[in-house]
C-alpha cells in the first residue's frame, strides 16, 4: 500500500506533465482542468501517505552496479515535505487558473509545474543519495524553465540562467558527496552513510559534509549564493510561491536536516552552518528594508527566513527548523500568492506606485495581513510559534552573538513586513491604479492558505510524534502542542523577541511618512548590489568570457599544432606514470 | 651483445610510431597525411602481433591485427576519396589553406 502511494505521489504529476506537454494550446480550458485534476490527485495521494509514514524502505529496485539501488523511504520528514510540495503545488496550480488566464503556451507552463511537483516529492522520498541528486537536478531544471517562462523578456532569461548556474555549482557538491560515499562504502544509501560515519576516514566525511553544505547553500539561496533568488522573481507569481518560497528552496534545509546526525561531529560543520544561516538572514533582511519591488522584497524575506532554518540546524534545533519550514511554506506561499493577486490587478510590481489598494481588494488585503503577521512572528499565527522555538533553541544551545544577530533580524523582519503591507494596501493612493477584486480560483487558494496560517502550528504535537516515531537517526524529543505552547509562553526569550519585533514595528510607524518617498536611501546601493555579491557575480561572468577569448587563440585549426598538443599531453602522461612508478 | 627478438620488434614499432608522428607534425599535404597515418597504423598492427606473442595468446593478437588491417584499408580508401573531392572543390591539397576551424 505504502509503495503504491509513493509511486502515485511521484507518478501522477509526471504522467500529468507528459499529458499536459502534448495538449494543444488552442484548448486552454482543457489544460487548466487537466492540470488542476492531476495536481489535486497528487495532493490527495500525498495526504493519504501521512498515516503510512515509516522508517522502512518501501521500494527497492536494483539499477545495476553503477547506480546502486533506487530506494524510497517515506519517513516523517520525507512525508511532511512531500505533502508541502503536493498540496501547496495544487493550490498554486488552482491559483494559476486565474493568474495565467489568456497566457500563451500553457502546455509548457503546466508540464513543468507538474514535473517539478513530482521531482520534489522524489527528492525528499529518495533513500539513495545518487537518485536524490537526480531529482535535485530535475527541480533545478524546472526552476530554470519556469523562471524563464516569459522567454521573450531578456531579464527573465538572464534570471533563469543565473539561477541554473548557481544551483549547478551547489549540485557539484551533492554529486561529489554521493560519489565519495559510494567510493568508501560501496553504497549510495543515506542510511548506510549515517550508520557508518564512525568507520569513515575523517577527511572524507568532512569533504562530504562541506560538499553538502555547499549544495544546500546554493539551493536555498544562502550566503554567499543569495543573489539568484531575487532575480528569479521574473517568474510568474504562482511559480515564485511554489518553487521559490514553499518547496524547492527548502531542499537545501532538508538536505542539512536529513544528514545532520552524520555530520554533527565533523569539526566546524555545525558552526559553519550557524554562520551561513546568520549571515544570510542578516544581510537579506537588510536588503529587504529598502526594496521597492514587492516580489523582490518577499524574495529577500524568504532568504532571511531560510537563514533562520539553517541557523536552527546549526545550533541543533532539528525539529525547530522543520517546524519553521512547515510554517514558512504556508505563510510565504500565502504572501506570494496574495502579492500575485495584487500584481495581477495593478499591473506593476513597484510598491512606490501602489498605495491604498486595500479598499478595492479587501479580501487580498486581509489574507496578506495574516501572512504578514505570521512573517513578523506575532501570536498566535504559525510563524510565531516556530520562530520563537528557533530563537529559544538558539539562546539555549547556540553562541550568544548568533542569537543577538537573529534577534536583530526579527526586528528588521517586523520593520520591512509592515513597510510592505503599508506601502501596498494603506496610506495614500499614489497613482490611480485601476484594480479589481480577485477571481474565485485565486480566492480558493488564498483562503485555504490563510486557514493554514492560523492552524498549522496546532500540528506541532502530531508532527513531532511522527518524526520521533519514524526517524531512526535523529533524536527528536516528542512534544505535544500544549507543551510547546507552555514552553514558549513561559520563556523570557519569547518576550524579548516580541519586544524587538514591537520595536521594529514602532520604528517604521514613526517614519511611515518617509516610506514611499522615491529618493534614494543612503544604503540603497548596498542593497541593490547585494553587499558586493552582484559585483562578484559579474566578475565571475566576465572572467569566464575573458578566459574563453584568451583560450580561443589555441584553436588554430591547424592539424600539425593539434597533433603536437596530443603528443605533448601523451608524453606528459607517460612521464608522470614513469615518475610516479 | 644479443638482442631479444621481441625487444627488436618493439624498437621497430617505436621507430615506426616516431616516423608517423613526425610526419603528422610537419605534413600539410592531405595525400601525405593519409600515407603517414598508414605508417602509424602499420606500427599498431605490428604492436598487436607482438602483444599477442608476448602475452602468450598469439592467435588473439593476430586475429585482431587482421581485423585492424581490414578496417584500416577502408579508412584509407575513404580518406583518399575525400582527398580527391577536396582537390576538386578547393583546388588545393594544402591543409592550412582549406582549414576553416579557426578560433
Amino acid at each position: 500500500m505504502t509503495a503504491i502511494l509513493v509511486s502515485l505521489v511521484i507518478g501522477i504529476p509526471w504522467i500529468g506533465a507528459l499529458i499536459l506537454w502534448r495538449t494543444s494550446d488552442e484548448a486552454p480550458r482543457l489544460q487548466h482542468t487537466l492540470a488542476v485534476a492531476f495536481s489535486i490527485a497528487a495532493g490527495l495521494s500525498s495526504l493519504a501517505l501521512l498515516p503510512y509514514a515509516t522508517s522502512n524502505t518501501v521500494i527497492d529496485i536494483p539499477m545495476g552496479s553503477v547506480f546502486g539501488n533506487l530506494t524510497f523511504t517515506p519517513d516523517g520528514l520525507a512525508v511532511t515535505l512531500t505533502i508541502i510540495a503536493c498540496v501547496i503545488g495544487s493550490l498554486a496550480v488552482i491559483f494559476s487558473v486565474d493568474y495565467m488566464k489568456g497566457e500563451a503556451q500553457l502546455s509548457r507552463y503546466y508540464a513543468f509545474v507538474l514535473l517539478f511537483i513530482g521531482a520534489m516529492a522524489g527528492l525528499v522520498l529518495s533513500g539513495s543519495i545518487l537518485f536524490m541528486f537526480f531529482f535535485w537536478e530535475i527541480t533545478a531544471l524546472c526552476s530554470y524553465a519556469l523562471i524563464s517562462f516569459y522567454n521573450d523578456d531578456p531579464k527573465a532569461v538572464a534570471g533563469g540562467i543565473k539561477a541554473l548556474i548557481i544551483t549547478q555549482v551547489g549540485g557539484v557538491g551533492l554529486l561529489a558527496g554521493a560519489l565519495i560515499t559510494y567510493a568508501t562504502l560501496g553504497s549510495y544509501q543515506i542510511s548506510d552513510l549515517i550508520n557508518n560515519t564512525e568507520s569513515m576516514p575523517a577527511n572524507l566525511l568532512g569533504l562530504i559534509a562541506f560538499g553538502f553544505l555547499l549544495a544546500a547553500a546554493a539551493k536555498s539561496a544562502q550566503f554567499p549564493f543569495h543573489t539568484w533568488l531575487p532575480d528569479a522573481m521574473e517568474a510568474p507569481t504562482p511559480i515564485s510561491a511554489l518553487i521559490h518560497a514553499a518547496t524547492m528552496v527548502n531542499a537545501g534545509v532538508y538536505l542539512l536536516a536529513r544528514f545532520y546526525p552524520a555530520f554533527v561531529h565533523v569539526p566546524g560543520w555545525a558552526l559553519s552552518v550557524t554562520i551561513v544561516g546568520l549571515i544570510s538572514a542578516l544581510i537579506t533582511a537588510f536588503m529587504a528594508l529598502t526594496a521597492t519591488d514587492l516580489k523582490r522584497a518577499l524574495a529577500y524575506s524568504t532568504v532571511s527566513q531560510l537563514g533562520y532554518m539553517v541557523y536552527a540546524i546549526g545550533v541543533g534545533g532539528f525539529f525547530a527548523s522543520q517546524f519553521h519550514l512547515l510554517s514558512h511554506a504556508v505563510f510565504k506561499a500565502l504572501l506570494f500568492l496574495a502579492a500575485g493577486a495584487v500584481i495581477h490587478a495593478a499591473g506593476t510590481r513597484d510598491m512606490r506606485r501602489m498605495g491604498a489598494l486595500g479598499r478595492q481588494m479587501p479580501f487580498v488585503r486581509n489574507v496578506f495581513i495574516l501572512g504578514a503577521l505570521a512573517l513578523m512572528g506575532l501570536p498566535i499565527l504559525n510563524g510565531f510559534w516556530s520562530k520563537e522555538l528557533i530563537l529559544e533553541m538558539g539562546l539555549t544551545h547556540g553562541p550568544l552573538w548568533a542569537y543577538v544577530g537573529m534577534l536583530l533580524v526579527a526586528g528588521m523582519t517586523a520593520f520591512y513586513t509592515l513597510r510592505m503591507t503599508w506601502l501596498v494596501f494603506f496610506g495614500k493612493a499614489r497613482e490611480a491604479l485601476h484594480v479589481h477584486e480577485t477571481g474565485i480560483a485565486m480566492k480558493i487558494s488564498l483562503g485555504l492558505l490563510a486557514i493554514g496560517t492560523f492552524t498549522t502550528w496546532l500540528l506541532a504535537g502530531p508532527f513531532s510524534h511522527m518524526l520521533q516515531q519514524t526517524l531512526v537517526f535523529h533524536s527528536v524529543t516528542e512534544l505535544t502542542t500544549l507543551e510547546l505552547v507552555e514552553e514558549i509562553l513561559f520563556t523570557p526569550a519569547t518576550y524579548g523577541a516580541l519586544a524587538v519585533v514591537t520595536l521594529g514595528l514602532g520604528i517604521f510607524w514613526l517614519g511611515r511618512k518617509q516610506a514611499a518617498v522615491g529618493k534614494e536611501a543612503r544604503f540603497d546601493i548596498l542593497s541593490r548590489e547585494s553587499f558586493g555579491f552582484e559585483w562578484l557575480n559579474r566578475q565571475v561572468t566576465s572572467l569566464t568570457l575573458q578566459a574563453g577569448s584568451a583560450l580561443q587563440k589555441t584553436q588554430t585549426g591547424k592539424l600539425n599544432w593539434n597533433v603536437m598538443g596530443i603528443l605533448g599531453a601523451l608524453l606528459a602522461v607517460l612521464a608522470f606514470l614513469l615518475w610516479s612508478a | 651483445m644479443t638482442l631479444d627478438p621481441l625487444n627488436a620488434v618493439l624498437i621497430g614499432v617505436i621507430l615506426l610510431l616516431a616516423v608517423g608522428f613526425y610526419g603528422l607534425l610537419i605534413t600539410r599535404n592531405l595525400i601525405k597525411i593519409v600515407l603517414v597515418l598508414q605508417i602509424l597504423v602499420k606500427a599498431v598492427v605490428i604492436a598487436l602481433v607482438l602483444a599477442g606473442k608476448a602475452s602468450g595468446q598469439p592467435g588473439l593478437g593476430q586475429s585482431i591485427a587482421a581485423t585492424v588491417i581490414v578496417a584500416d584499408t577502408i579508412v584509407a580508401v575513404v580518406a583518399l576519396a575525400l582527398a580527391v573531392q577536396v582537390r576538386i572543390r578547393f583546388g588545393t591539397l594544402d591543409l592550412s589553406k582549406i582549414s576553416s576551424l579557426r578560433g
